[in-house]
């Protein structure tokens, strides 16, 4: 099929090799005969979601996120809707916040995210910095990747890791991490988490044929390289959790 | 008297710690919980030069003191690399008189660009040079821009900034500050008309979010920048590389001054300028700075020379978590003309802490190796798997890549057959880990 992929704000949210995650599903795609095109979206210039196979953000500076809002806001509506409708989204890093209630920046300046979820962010002087390992509900293997953010996310009911052996979450140490809402996936994790982790690469493949109504292909790509490096960091992780 | 004791037990500190081959750093933890602003009750020297940044801090402070001293100067500064409060206060104290005079003209700081503030919260330097605000151990810094806000509060409205006007990031400290000087780089052969590497740090003002535009650009997004909305731009410079031929290696510095490079990178061309303005800055001649950064070869360089077998290597010794000191150890490898092997060494992601964190990969422009003479790429360490992703991604045959995760296996496999010329690209952590399989060059 032909498949659209829509990537806001590339050149502005772009930290911790974000922009890996929309390469290893282009990819993806393409391995299993889709054509697939990435539209960027530019602030201040028009786009077009309609249609859109998959939407993703990356992260970006504090102060580049609220400069991402103030021109998202055009889209909020049309991504509230897309979302109701099943389409699958992946927003990276800061881009979580935006799906939120409300940004309490760290001088106490209050941004409206676009409400998709009731949660809300309150940034900090303190970053969070360390590895994650978790568990989520959409497959039964551990979540793998790196927390990188300076904020204190509260009222998430849905995460996308449900529970953490290792690592800061949403709130605090060990507690749940990300968003989830229908195909909507929401997660500060870095590595880039699409990268750090195939299977999850792989659901997000299963969410958008769903979405349209197409059949799985039944031979799925094997990438021997990201199933390694994930059992590696894998395998390095729990050593360290255990022994804590 | 706590001060007096403060001095005295950090000295004992630092004699018994030289015996013992110990830090740099302790000493001066313990005289700052006996007195804890004693840095505030020494008597410090007339001129204080502080260094920081993310890239160049250790090579331009090296040069700055080879500088001063030619000219005269005597210097003190902290040569072990110790550069945060702790390690300040050892150099101060070690060089003071029990009294708390430093006996030196100038004191020279190499500060960690996110504790500067807790140093200069006692004193504050005179001069104060920053070379640069890259991304650099995300996973300690956070990002670039919250580096920035780290260093903001330790620039004292009386000291002299001394910037890179070629970086639209760092340029942003001379917002509501007067005293300032510029250091940058006019066009010359290594100079392109946009920015390169992976990501775009570039492309929005700092400042306002702007579209940003640029009239010539060094590497990556270093050059002249031009915000289209409020204006913040690559301002006049008052210390100017006005020609550079990197294939030569020679510079020119304000039309006058030429200086031959022991090592021609980019990076060595601004840690000349940098440590060339600072000295001017505080009375030492143009001649003076000149005779001693030309042919400058650096302590603490990073190129290691060593055979393997029959193969003639370099070693490259690459910040992980750097992608822009990354990048320009690719850049000189492209530059080179033999055909060569490259072999890529991710073992260790930091030497200072545990991480499998792996973002930064993504963040290096590894097609810089996509090169007709880069006949073979050699990936070896615990996250090879990690590398081989990444290479996949870019437009370099596959065919000429071999992964090969043990380090020794890889050198051995080097050693085995073949001439080529080698080069290694890997960080601190991991380089003895393929120095150890090698006969190293002086």
């Amino acid at each position: 099929m032909e498949l659209k992929i829509v990537h806001f704000y590339p050149d502005l949210m772009n930290l911790y090799g974000s922009y890996a995650n929309v390469a290893v599903l282009k990819r993806y795609l393409e391995e299993v005969g889709n054509t697939v095109t990435v539209e960027a979206v530019v602030p201040g210039e028009a786009a077009d979601l309609s249609g859109a196979g998959f939407l993703f953000m990356g992260a970006g500076t504090e102060r580049r996120q609220k400069a991402a809002l103030a021109d998202f806001a055009r889209y909020a509506e049309t991504v509230k809707a897309l979302a109701k409708d099943g389409t699958p989204m992946l927003f990276a890093g800061t881009a979580m916040e935006l799906l939120g209630k409300t940004i309490t920046a760290a001088d106490g300046t209050v941004y409206e995210g676009i409400g998709l979820g009731s949660f809300t962010s309150v940034q900090g002087k303190q970053r969070f910095v360390e590895d994650v390992y978790g568990a989520t509900d959409l497959y039964g293997q551990p979540v793998v990747g790196f927390m990188n953010k300076c904020s204190i996310i509260e009222g998430v009911e849905t995460p996308l890791l449900t529970a953490l052996d290792m690592g800061f979450g949403n709130s605090g140490e060990k507690t749940p991490e990300g968003f989830r809402f229908q195909n909507v996936l929401a997660s500060e994790l870095t590595g880039p988490i699409l990268v750090k982790n195939p299977r999850m690469l792989e659901h997000v493949v299963r969410a958008i044929y769903a979405h349209r109504g197409q059949a799985l292909p039944e031979k799925l790509p094997r990438w021997p390289y990201a199933e390694e490096g994930y059992a590696i960091t894998e395998a390095q992780l729990k050593l360290r959790w255990n022994k804590t | 008297m706590r001060k007096f004791l403060a001095i005295l037990v950090c000295k004992l500190g630092r004699a018994v710690g030289r015996l013992v081959g110990k830090g740099s750093s302790l000493p001066g933890k313990y005289a700052l919980k006996i007195c804890p602003d004693i840095l505030r009750r020494v008597q410090l020297p007339a001129h204080i030069i502080a260094v920081t940044g993310s890239n160049g801090k250790t090579s331009t402070v090296e040069m700055i003191a080879a500088i001063l001293r030619a000219g005269g100067k005597t210097v003190v500064y902290n040569e072990e690399g110790s550069n945060q409060i702790e390690g300040v206060t050892t150099t101060v104290l070690t060089n003071a008189t029990l009294g708390g005079r430093v006996k030196a003209d100038v004191l020279l700081i190499e500060s960690d660009e996110r504790y500067a503030a807790r140093s200069f919260q006692y004193f504050h330097p005179t001069e104060f040079v920053i070379t640069n605000l890259y991304r650099d151990q995300l996973t300690r810094n956070g990002h670039p821009e919250w580096v920035y806000d780290a260093i903001l509060p330790a620039i004292h409205p009386d000291t002299k900034l001394i910037l890179n006007a070629d970086d639209p990031l760092s340029s942003c400290f001379a917002q509501n500050h007067e005293n300032v000087k510029w250091f940058g780089l006019n066009p010359c052969s290594i100079t392109g008309d946009k920015p390169t590497g992976v990501y775009r740090d570039g492309a929005y003002c700092p400042l306002c979010h702007g579209p940003m535009e640029y009239d010539y650009v060094h590497y990556n997004h270093i050059g002249a920048y031009r915000c289209t909305k409020c204006g913040h731009a690559k301002p006049a410079t008052d210390y100017t590389v006005t020609a550079a031929d990197l294939d030569q290696g020679r510079l020119t510095i304000d039309g006058a001054v030429t200086i031959q490079l022991a090592f021609r990178s980019i990076y060595n061309v601004y840690n000349i300028l940098a440590a060339y303005a600072a000295c001017r800055e505080v009375g030492i001649a143009a001649d003076t700075a000149a005779g001693v950064i030309n042919n400058y070869i650096l302590k603490n360089g990073r190129m290691q020379k060593f055979t393997l077998g029959a193969h003639k290597g370099v070693l490259l010794t690459s910040k992980h978590e750097n992608s822009i000191a990354y990048d320009t150890n690719l850049r000189y490898i492209a530059a080179s003309k033999e055909p060569c092997t490259v072999l890529v060494i991710v073992d260790a992601v930091s030497r200072k802490y545990f991480t499998s964190e792996t973002s930064w990969l993504w963040d290096i422009d590894f097609d810089l190796l996509n090169a007709p003479q880069v006949e073979r790429v050699i990936l070896s360490g615990r996250y090879c798997n990690d590398l081989a992703l990444r290479f996949s991604f870019t437009g370099i045959p596959q065919e000429k890549l071999l992964v090969q995760p043990d380090i020794a296996a890889a050198a051995e496999t080097l050693k085995a057959e073949g001439s080529e010329q080698v080069y290694v690209v890997t960080c601190f952590s991991d380089r003895d880990k393929l120095l150890a399989h090698v006969v190293k060059e002086a």
